[in-house]
Parts: structure tokens; C-alpha cells; sequence
């Protein structure tokens, strides 16, 4: 079992080294990068605190859970703050997890031995959004039906694949997400399940974790705790979280907008055939996820592994110029996606070149200059 | 490193075939679990009477369309026959029907009528990319404005159909194809709905079989 045991070591090696919220970095808080981590964590725990106080209230019924957000909106007292911390909990939880990834990024902390806790941090924002999206169906406004109904029209669209479509999995995965051929109440009833089963499983996890090494959980001061706590509060009171129309199958509104989070994607399924609205975002959390395994360079610092560094920087501004777009409702989608794709791939042969360079001038200084220390002949 | 798969290991990796079969099999009623109970009817065979039959409706009279580009939304219902104590489960498809300034030849060969011509036309208003409903827009000024900045033709500056989710644009007055995606993904034209002339109404029999796609 020689194959075996050397994944089973290096697995035991990730985990030795394995970080959650930035735990191990607590004495580089000078900097509030390094703060994203306990930031992530408390977030996330007032956001589960306000949910379960939620469920208190909420009804999760297609005829009863417009009309219960209603209530604990106007009616129920602190109603509103409790509704409050859950949605811009949630909100600066995916903001705190977005800039905690880019950090790991930028500075290469996906390296050995962090790969695992990159996969780990990067999972975690994708079920971060899949917790937003069910958790905002749960509304039952217009746009959340509508969301729900688009997400779940993608799936059907992997029947065209070769080969693998002819199992219709992808009907199959729509089917037994919409529990039915349409979204109705068993819909509701599962995205509950799901939205409240992510952050349960995860939170056990996160405990289980902290229970064997023994470290701190919330590494944070307590002024920054109660700061960010008033925050919050200080925006749910002067900007209400915001309740939309309620759903109607038989309309849908113009324009209609997603969370902030997802409308880079959106505008991307509007360029895109259908097809490819679902694999796009696929190969995305594919390229994610293997991001460690990819990237070979050296260094750690952007400037040592150009192209990695031009493909973060690009993602990061196709993030914000597709939000931009949607928000000013601009897509022509004849004109756009050309000149998109065009420069993605200039942008990406630059980066290749750029990349080129640099290790063609690294090779040459290390033959002009071989000194026995500084030679890498261990890697 | 010289490891070979002796005797002790392939007897192992034999056990593992039964084992794995066994796990499969305790598994299999538990994804049974996640199935809903509702069957949609696109995965199951359908027998003769469980097919879906609307019930016809009068979606507008001649009179009210009489001017071109003129057009009425209407709601055409589809009973599916379901095993619950309903018995039926109604499904409800939004329409248009639209008066067109000249004869267009009617998509029907999923009704079987090839060749039928008529300058009135009826679409479902399910998009046929994912599902949401789109518009009728009587000024194609509104299109531009309001559906992402597509500019159409000149000459198709006239009455056009828009979709609020991912704009994709359909021309409802093209002479070859009815509904021809103008613009956006979707990936054919929206479906039709089957109606006939009796009496000064336009009455809608039947919608062509299909959700998206």
C-alpha cells in the first residue's frame, strides 16, 4: 500500500498544519488582513445565533413565510435587529471570506503545507453562497423565487453533455432539489433543510477541530468584537433588511437583481448558452479548489509567480465590472462577449509571457551567479 | 519500493467487491429517500390517461385584436393527474396572443399542422432558457431602454418580445421562424400554443409539450 500511505501522509502533514480563521496567525494582527480569519468566525456565529432566533418566528410555508417575515419585521420587537444581524451577518461573512481568500492568494498561502487549508477556505465560501440562495428563497419574494428557479433550470441543461447527459442526472439533480417538477412547498421545505443543515455540519466540524488542538476559537479583542457587533446593528436599524414583493409565479419583474454576490455570475449567464451558464461556475470552483496543485512556482510573493497573480487580478476585475454591468443593466450580448473573451485571452497570453520571462531571467541569474547556498538542488 | 500485489492482498481486494456491493445496496434506498413522491411526467412513461389535458380557454376576441401588433396576455391551465387525495394538480402556463400585421406560417409540427398560415399568433410566455416569464413589449424603443441595450434591425423596429432575467429577445412577427431569438441565450423560440376561431373568439386548445430547452 505504498501509493496509499504516502497520501495518507501527506493528508496527516495538512491537517498538522491545518487553519481555520487564522488562528495560527494571531501575532500578525498588526496588519487587519490577519484579522479576516477571527473576523470570518464571528461573523459566522452571529449569524447563526440570529437564524436560530429566526426559527422562533418564521414559517416555512409558500402561504405563511412572506407573511412571517412580515411579522418579525414590524410586529415582533428587536424583530427587526435579529433579522437584521442574519442578513448583513451573512453579508459581511461573505465579504470577510472573499477578501480572507484573496489574502491567501495574493501572499501564496495556498503553498505547502496551507493547500489544505486554501481547499478548506475556499469550499466554505461556496457553501457560504449555496446557504445565501436557499436562505433567501426562504423569503418567498419575487427575487428569490425567481432565483430559485433559474438555479434550479441550470442543472437540466447537463442532459445535453455527451455520453454522461443520457443519464439525465441533471433533470435528477433539479428534481430532487425542487422535491417536484416545479418550485412549490417541498421546495421550500428542502432549501430550509439545507440553508440550516450547512452551517450545523460545519459548526460541528469547526468544534470537533478546535477540541483536539486546543486552540482559541474567537482571537479577536474585545473592542473589535463589540465594534463590529454595532456595526451591524447600527446598519439593520438605519438600512432595514429589505423584504422585495411577495412571489408570483405568473410574473416576473423587470429588472430583477440577485444578492450582491451573485450578480457577476448573472450577468455571465446572460452572455453565455445555457450549457455553459452551469459549467462556467463549475470549472471556476474546479480551478479554485485545485489552485494549490496548479500553480508550481517557487515563490511566494505575487511578484515571483506572474501569471497566477494577473489570473487573481482579472478575477477580481470581471468580479466587480460584471457586477458594475448588471447594475446599470448593460448587456448587449451580441456585442459583449467577443470582446470579453478577447481579452481575457490577451490578458492571459501577457500573463504567460510575463510569467516566461521571469523564470527565463531566474534561470539566467542562477547560471551567471551559481552559488552552492542559495541553489534549490532540494527541491 | 517494490511492492507486488501478492496473494493475502488480491483476496482482500476480492472481499472489498461484496463489501462494496453490500454498502451500494444499504445506500440505494437511502437516495431513494431524497426522491420526492410527485413524479414529473418527463422521467416516467406516460400511460394514455395521464397525460396532461388543459382545459380550452377563450384567450381574447377577434374584435380586441383587431389592430395589428395589438395583443392579450391570458393563463392557459394544465391538469396533471397526480395520486394524491387533489386527484389534479393544476399547472398554469401565461400566454400571449398577438394580432400580426401579415400571415406568418404557424410552428405546429408538434400538433401535426405543417403548413397553417395566420396573421394572429399565441406563445407561451415561459422562457424557454430558464423558465422565468417574459414580456411582450409593444415598442421595440422599450427593448433598448429596458432589456440590456439591444438594438434591433431596422427592419424588425416593431413589437418584440423581451425576457426580464437574462434578455434574451424574440421576434414574434418573423415570417420563417415565429419568435426567432433575436438576441440573449435562449436556446430556440418560445413555445406555441394551439387555438382555433370559433365564433368571433380565439379559443387555446392545447400548448406545445416541454418546459425549457
Amino acid at each position: 500500500m505504498g501509493k496509499l500511505g504516502v497520501v495518507g501522509e501527506w493528508i496527516k502533514d495538512r491537517k498538522e498544519h491545518l487553519d481555520l480563521f487564522d488562528e495560527t496567525n494571531v501575532h500578525r494582527q498588526g496588519n487587519p488582513f490577519y484579522l479576516l480569519g477571527p473576523m470570518v468566525y464571528y461573523f459566522w456565529l452571529i449569524t447563526i445565533v440570529s437564524g436560530l432566533l429566526l426559527m422562533i418566528w418564521y414559517e416555512p410555508t409558500t402561504a405563511g413565510a412572506y407573511n412571517s417575515i412580515l411579522h418579525i419585521q414590524h410586529e415582533i420587537p428587536l424583530g427587526w435587529l435579529i433579522r437584521g444581524l442574519h442578513k448583513y451577518g451573512a453579508d459581511a461573512l461573505i465579504i470577510a471570506i472573499t477578501l480572507r481568500i484573496y489574502r491567501m492568494y495574493f501572499l501564496g498561502e495556498y503553498k505547502k503545507p496551507g493547500e489544505l487549508s486554501w481547499m478548506i477556505a475556499f469550499a466554505s465560501l461556496i457553501l457560504a453562497m449555496i446557504s445565501g440562495i436557499t436562505g433567501y428563497l426562504l423569503i418567498w419574494n419575487q427575487r428569490a423565487f425567481w432565483a430559485a428557479k433559474v438555479v434550479l433550470t441550470v442543472p437540466i441543461y447537463f442532459d445535453e453533455l455527451p455520453l454522461i447527459g443520457q443519464t439525465r442526472f441533471g433533470s435528477a439533480i433539479a428534481y430532487i432539489f425542487l422535491g417536484g417538477p416545479a418550485i412549490g412547498q417541498a421546495t421550500l421545505t428542502r432549501f430550509y433543510m439545507i440553508h440550516f443543515s450547512i452551517s450545523v455540519i460545519a459548526l460541528i466540524l469547526t468544534e470537533i477541530f478546535f477540541q483536539r488542538t486546543r486552540r482559541k476559537r474567537l482571537n479577536m479583542s474585545l473592542a473589535s468584537v463589540l465594534v463590529f457587533f454595532l456595526m451591524l446593528a447600527a446598519i439593520s436599524y438605519l438600512l432595514p433588511a429589505e423584504l422585495g414583493r411577495r412571489a408570483n409565479p405568473d410574473r416576473t419583474p423587470l429588472p430583477i437583481l440577485s444578492d450582491w454576490y451573485f450578480l457577476a455570475l448573472y450577468q455571465f449567464v446572460k452572455y453565455t448558452p445555457p450549457l455553459w451558464a452551469g459549467l462556467g461556475p463549475g470549472l471556476l470552483i474546479a480551478f479554485g479548489m485545485l489552485v494549490p496543485f496548479l500553480d508550481r512556482s517557487k515563490g511566494r510573493r505575487p511578484s515571483e509567480r506572474p501569471f497566477f497573480t494577473v489570473v487573481g487580478i482579472m478575477a477580481l476585475v470581471y468580479f466587480l465590472v460584471f457586477t458594475v454591468l448588471i447594475l446599470f443593466n448593460i448587456a448587449v450580448i451580441e456585442r459583449d462577449p467577443p470582446i470579453i473573451l478577447a481579452i481575457t485571452v490577451v490578458v492571459l497570453a501577457l500573463g504567460l509571457l510575463w510569467e516566461i520571462r521571469y523564470r527565463r531571467r531566474q534561470l539566467g541569474q542562477l547560471v551567471s551567479s551559481p552559488k552552492p547556498a542559495e541553489n534549490p538542488a532540494s527541491e | 519500493m517494490e511492492e507486488r500485489v501478492n496473494r493475502r492482498t488480491f483476496l482482500k481486494l476480492l472481499m472489498g467487491v461484496p463489501a462494496f456491493g453490500a454498502i451500494a445496496a444499504a445506500l440505494s434506498p437511502l437516495l431513494r429517500y431524497l426522491k420526492p413522491n410527485l413524479p414529473p411526467y418527463q422521467l416516467n412513461p406516460l400511460t394514455v390517461g395521464d397525460k396532461p389535458h388543459g382545459s380550452p380557454v377563450v384567450a381574447a376576441t377577434l374584435s380586441e385584436l383587431r389592430e395589428p401588433w395589438s395583443y392579450k396576455y391570458f393563463t392557459f391551465v394544465q391538469q396533471y393527474p397526480q395520486y394524491t387525495p387533489e386527484g389534479f394538480k393544476n399547472a398554469t402556463v401565461p400566454g400571449v396572443v398577438i394580432r400580426l400585421p401579415r400571415k406568418v406560417v404557424l410552428p405546429w409540427e408538434w400538433a401535426g399542422e405543417k403548413r397553417k398560415e395566420s396573421d394572429i399568433v399565441a406563445f407561451s410566455r415561459i422562457c424557454p432558457h430558464l423558465g422565468c416569464i417574459f414580456n411582450y413589449v409593444p415598442e421595440w424603443k422599450e427593448i433598448t431602454s429596458g432589456y440590456g441595450g439591444y438594438v434591433p434591425p431596422p427592419d424588425r423596429r416593431h413589437a418584440l418580445m423581451g425576457c426580464p432575467c437574462h434578455l434574451s429577445i424574440y421576434d414574434p412577427a418573423d415570417p420563417d421562424v415565429p419568435g426567432r431569438v433575436l438576441s440573449g441565450p435562449a436556446p430556440r423560440p418560445p413555445r406555441t400554443f394551439l387555438f382555433a376561431v370559433k365564433e368571433g373568439d380565439i379559443v387555446i386548445t392545447d400548448v406545445e409539450p416541454g418546459g425549457i430547452a
